[in-house]
């Protein structure tokens, strides 16, 4: 009964959301990135990997070609006999080891990023009109400390906009990595506006950055903040288990709806209950299973974890959109393994606060999210029903 | 040409004095290394059209979204499928993929590289009578007769449930393979299977090893020794490294299914990962196990169509060893998304991108060896440059998938099939094709027409491109290996996917007629050397076929000659 009531839980948020991240009927591309890490995927795989290896497939073509057309029985009767030549041997074998190279350096990168869960942290201040001087305490282990201007981002939110500020061009920074960093505005922060700090090692290219900005990391970098919660998941034939243990580890399975209750474009792709996690936010995800092997898996997110009995696996996301996502599991896993889907649902955050109230109502837990107005009227209405 | 080097006599007049044994003592109890070439040949044609149905079967699953094939051997009415009956099906689809990848590795390919054509040439080219323990080479060969038997009963028998077959990938990791996830006696047997095929292996290498370290010709030095030799020679060593470390893990696993052991039972403090490493620590040399000795017959095949001898020699050969030395470093590139620290797998990338090298130096060595030749495609040679092609492609795919940062997005999908079915599939496979059209005349004594050689060519050089490209998009639209049902926005590629492996199915049609034609209609008797002069090894100095016993006298070479290769 539980299961099926927080079925319809899901279900009911799921009816606001209309943007589904589904793969292309014949398409030939990466499923679209929605997060900025993939987007980094994305660009290493369309504007490295790709290039590089088209043009040494083709280079090969065209050398056999030449080769057949130039030197065939009739167009070269007599062979010739030379059986060496260092020069070219050398070259061969260096070319080959600087494009490697080239591959290597955005690939470390790359797999740091994905391979190291952010630990960025934030400071929200109240601007007064005066005051310039704003302290972020640089309280990261000697390693993770904010020590470069791509380290730290100082942000203006005034209500009604959101403004990046410049380095030495809005403000100036004292202290980079020593304990305390001291950022002063040019121009100090409007009354009632927050000041925003962002400081940490975890930083990834905007997902606006275009193509071209890459290829020169002139992309501007933001700090990837650290996870606002964790999302359990664990694998079993053949379904997943979903908690949260930061709200209370209420927790649920998700299953492949059936045929009969879903979209043709959806069946094999859709549950009947999905995950559910605020945007905009760095999402930490364990894996586990119960029985066999499975694996977690998100195109859009270019993310792919597996579900090993006895281990935890980590690894984190963080969705830039609202939206439904899919993906499959990724370890054979016996008889069901082609129908234990993944479906994440991405909301905004009151909405994901009011998920998890719901769900911990029916978990039989007090709400969490909701205002302590609301939680003591509801506390006298009951008092007085008694 | 050979015969400038080579001064034994080629011993055609030892034809007529040959005392073949009678039939069952010459193929049951042989002893004989062409003998039993061929029939390692032999057993690698029948697990080959095993395998090759067993992907027919899946590809015919899969040209439309939907169970509705592999229902008809599995539901007690095909018209008209029980809810009940799916789950059967499915398993049977995990039966295929299993047992496809066991058959086509362990039963096709490496039975007709080594066994089959190492066994045949190898002697040969370095001039030795045979090999050095023909007793042990013999039960190297029934030891495979036994371990077939094995596997073909494992997939009668039950695995999960009362299913048939272990369907769990052709990888077997526990705890799927274990009593958690196929609990019947059909992994057992299947572990019983790759431990005498593994024996049969090891016994195979160490014959290779001592062969060709003890039985060369006078005045053939090592580094005069053709790369076919090379090549087996390299690969004898990866088997005897690597297949032990097989044997020991699935030892542990088949204690851990019938004895209480917990080696990779989380729950006993065991751990599952331990296993992988360990099948991975054997599963990646054993790629280059499988398509090593391809590389050697390709280098064959260009030197001799383009009439010119094979291109930086030495580099071919120490980059086979070096292939071979970084393959065993660079296991894990395989489990990317087990949990493995960020550091390791920034190791594991950086070693993999090294294979790049040497495998680079091979293609353009390849290509420098018929720049400047005299090119004649005979059906041999297209076969071969077919492969060059094809393995770049896969090569480069290989690249992509040696960075983790985009395998988290790639692993487990069809980019990764793709991948691998271009380097195997359409690689070690055209190198198996190339060398059978290059040693048939030799080892038959006929030749086969040309037109249907170079039909067969052109019809599989379509349909198995048609078969995987597009299997690089399913991939990176995201869709996961060994799934019997997908949703619809797979469809059109699995359909295109689909309608190559007809295509493919068409060509292998095509060999077959190849075959009998020569056999039988065409019948034209093979010259000592039918590919003049730039064929330049030993065997091209015997009579086609070569005499039931070779070099009574041995071939001795000049030591100050060129290589002799």
């Amino acid at each position: 009964m539980k299961k099926i009531l927080s079925g319809l839980a899901g279900l009911s948020v799921l009816a606001a959301s209309a943007a589904y991240a589904l793969p292309e009927p014949g398409g030939i591309d990466m499923q679209p990135a929605a997060s900025a890490l993939a987007e980094e995927v994305h660009f290493f795989h369309n504007g490295i990997l790709m290039p590089v290896m088209t043009v040494i497939s083709l280079l090969v073509l065209a050398l056999l070609l030449w080769v057949m057309v130039r030197y065939n029985s009739k167009a070269n009767p007599v062979a010739q006999k030379f059986s060496h030549n260092t020069l070219v041997e050398i070259i061969w074998t260096g070319i080959p080891i600087l494009i490697l190279l080239i591959i290597a350096l955005p690939s470390f990168e790359l797999l740091y990023k994905e391979g190291v869960t952010p630990d960025g942290k934030q400071v929200v201040t109240r601007g007064d009109g005066q005051t310039v001087d704003f302290v972020f305490a640089n309280d990261f282990p000697e390693s993770r400390m904010v020590k470069r201007a791509d380290h730290l981002q100082v942000l203006i939110d005034t209500g009604a906009e959101r403004r990046i500020l410049k380095n030495r061009k809005d403000f100036k920074v004292e202290g980079w990595g020593e304990p305390d960093l001291v950022v002063s505005l040019n121009e100090p922060a409007p009354a009632g506006s927050s000041v925003i700090l962002r400081g940490g090692r975890s930083t990834q290219n905007a997902a606006s950055c275009p193509m071209s900005k890459r290829f020169i990391d002139a992309c501007e970098k933001e700090v990837v903040l650290a996870p606002t919660m964790t999302l359990k998941v664990s694998g079993y034939q053949w379904g997943w288990t979903y908690s949260y243990p930061d709200f209370g580890d209420f927790e649920y399975s998700s299953n492949m709806l059936p045929e009969d209750q879903t979209t043709s474009e959806l069946y094999r792709f859709e549950v009947d209950n999905r995950v559910v996690i605020p945007v905009g936010e760095t999402i930490r995800v364990t894996t586990t299973a119960r029985d066999v092997i499975h694996s977690w898996a998100l195109p859009n997110f270019a993310l792919k974890i597996d579900a090993v009995p006895g281990r935890f696996n980590e690894t984190w996301f963080r969705a830039e959109e609202e939206g439904v996502y899919y993906g499959q599991c990724s370890e054979i896993c016996g008889v069901r393994h082609s129908f234990m889907p993944i479906a994440v649902e991405v909301v905004s955050r009151p909405k994901f606060e009011a998920w998890v109230d719901s769900q911990r109502a029916l978990a039989g837990l007090d709400p969490m999210f909701i205002d302590d107005n609301v939680k003591l009227a509801q506390a006298g209405a009951s008092a007085a029903a008694e | 040409m050979a015969d400038a080097h080579a001064h034994g006599a080629p011993d055609a007049h030892h034809d007529s004095h040959d005392h073949t044994p009678p039939f069952f003592v010459r193929w049951f109890f042989s002893t004989n290394h062409k003998d039993i070439g061929t029939l390692y040949l032999i057993f690698a044609i029948i697990a080959g059209i095993v395998g090759g149905a067993m992907s027919g079967l899946m590809r015919w699953e899969l040209a439309e979204p939907g169970v509705t094939i592999l229902t008809h051997w599995t539901a007690a009415n095909p018209a008209d499928v029980q809810p009940g009956e799916y789950a059967a099906a499915y398993n049977f689809y995990n039966v295929l993929t299993t047992y496809h990848g066991l058959i086509m590795i362990f039963f096709m390919v490496m039975p007709a590289l080594i066994g089959g054509f190492g066994n045949w040439f190898v002697p040969i080219m370095i001039g030795a009578p045979d090999m050095a323990f023909p007793r042990m080479n013999n039960i190297s060969f029934w030891l495979y007769g036994a371990s077939g038997i094995l596997i073909t009963t494992s997939l009668f028998v039950p695995g999960y449930g009362s299913n048939l077959g272990f369907g769990g990938g052709w990888v077997m990791y526990p705890p799927l393979s274990s009593n958690t996830g196929n609990p019947g006696p059909a992994m057992d047997l299947l572990i019983l299977s790759l431990h005498l095929a593994g024996a049969s292996s090891i016994l195979g290498a160490i014959n290779f090893i001592t062969t060709i370290f003890n039985m060369r010709a006078p005045g053939m030095t090592l580094h005069k020794m053709p790369l076919f030799a090379w090549s087996v020679l390299v690969t004898a060593f990866l088997l005897v490294l690597s297949l032990p470390v097989l044997a020991g893990a699935i030892t542990m696993l088949l204690t851990d299914r019938n004895f209480g052991t917990s080696f990779f039972d989380a729950a006993g403090g065991g751990d599952p990962l331990l296993f992988q490493h360990l099948f991975w620590f054997f599963g990646h040399p054993e790629v280059y196990i499988l398509i090593l000795p391809a590389f050697g017959i390709i280098s064959h095949i260009v030197s001799t169509f383009s009439r010119k001898p094979i291109f930086g020699y030495l580099g071919m050969a120490y980059a086979m060893v070096a292939i071979g030395f970084v393959g065993f470093i660079v296991w894990a590139h395989h489990m990317y998304t087990v949990g493995l620290s960020v550091n390791m797998k920034a190791y594991f990338v950086a070693a993999t991108m090294v294979i790049a090298v040497p495998t680079g130096i091979k293609i353009f060595s390849w290509i420098a060896t018929m720049w400047g030749g005299s090119i004649q495609f005979k059906t041999p040679m297209v076969w071969a440059i077919g492969f060059i092609f094809l393995f770049t492609v896969g090569g480069v795919t290989g690249v992509l998938l040696a960075n983790a940062g985009i395998d988290h997005y790639m692993h487990d999908t069809y980019y990764v099939v793709a991948h691998f079915h271009y380097v195997l599939s359409l690689g070690a496979v055209f190198g198996i094709f190339a060398g059978w059209y290059y040693w048939f005349p030799k080892m038959t004594g006929k030749m086969y027409r040309e037109v249907l050689g170079q039909l067969h060519f052109w019809i599989m050089f379509i349909g198995v491109n048609m078969i995987f490209f597009p299997q690089h998009f399913l991939g990176l639209q995201g869709m996961p290996r060994r799934y019997i049902d997908y949703p619809e926005a797979f469809a059109f590629w699995h359909g295109i996917s689909s309608l190559g492996y007809a295509v493919t199915l068409v060509a292998l049609a095509v060999f077959l007629v190849t075959m009998i034609d020569a056999f039988f209609i065409y019948r034209r008797k093979a010259a000592a050397n039918p590919w003049g002069e730039g064929a330049t090894t030993l065997e091209w100095t015997l009579p086609s076929p070569p005499p039931f016993h070779q070099f009574n006298e041995l071939p001795r070479f000049d030591k100050n000659a060129a290589e002799f290769h």
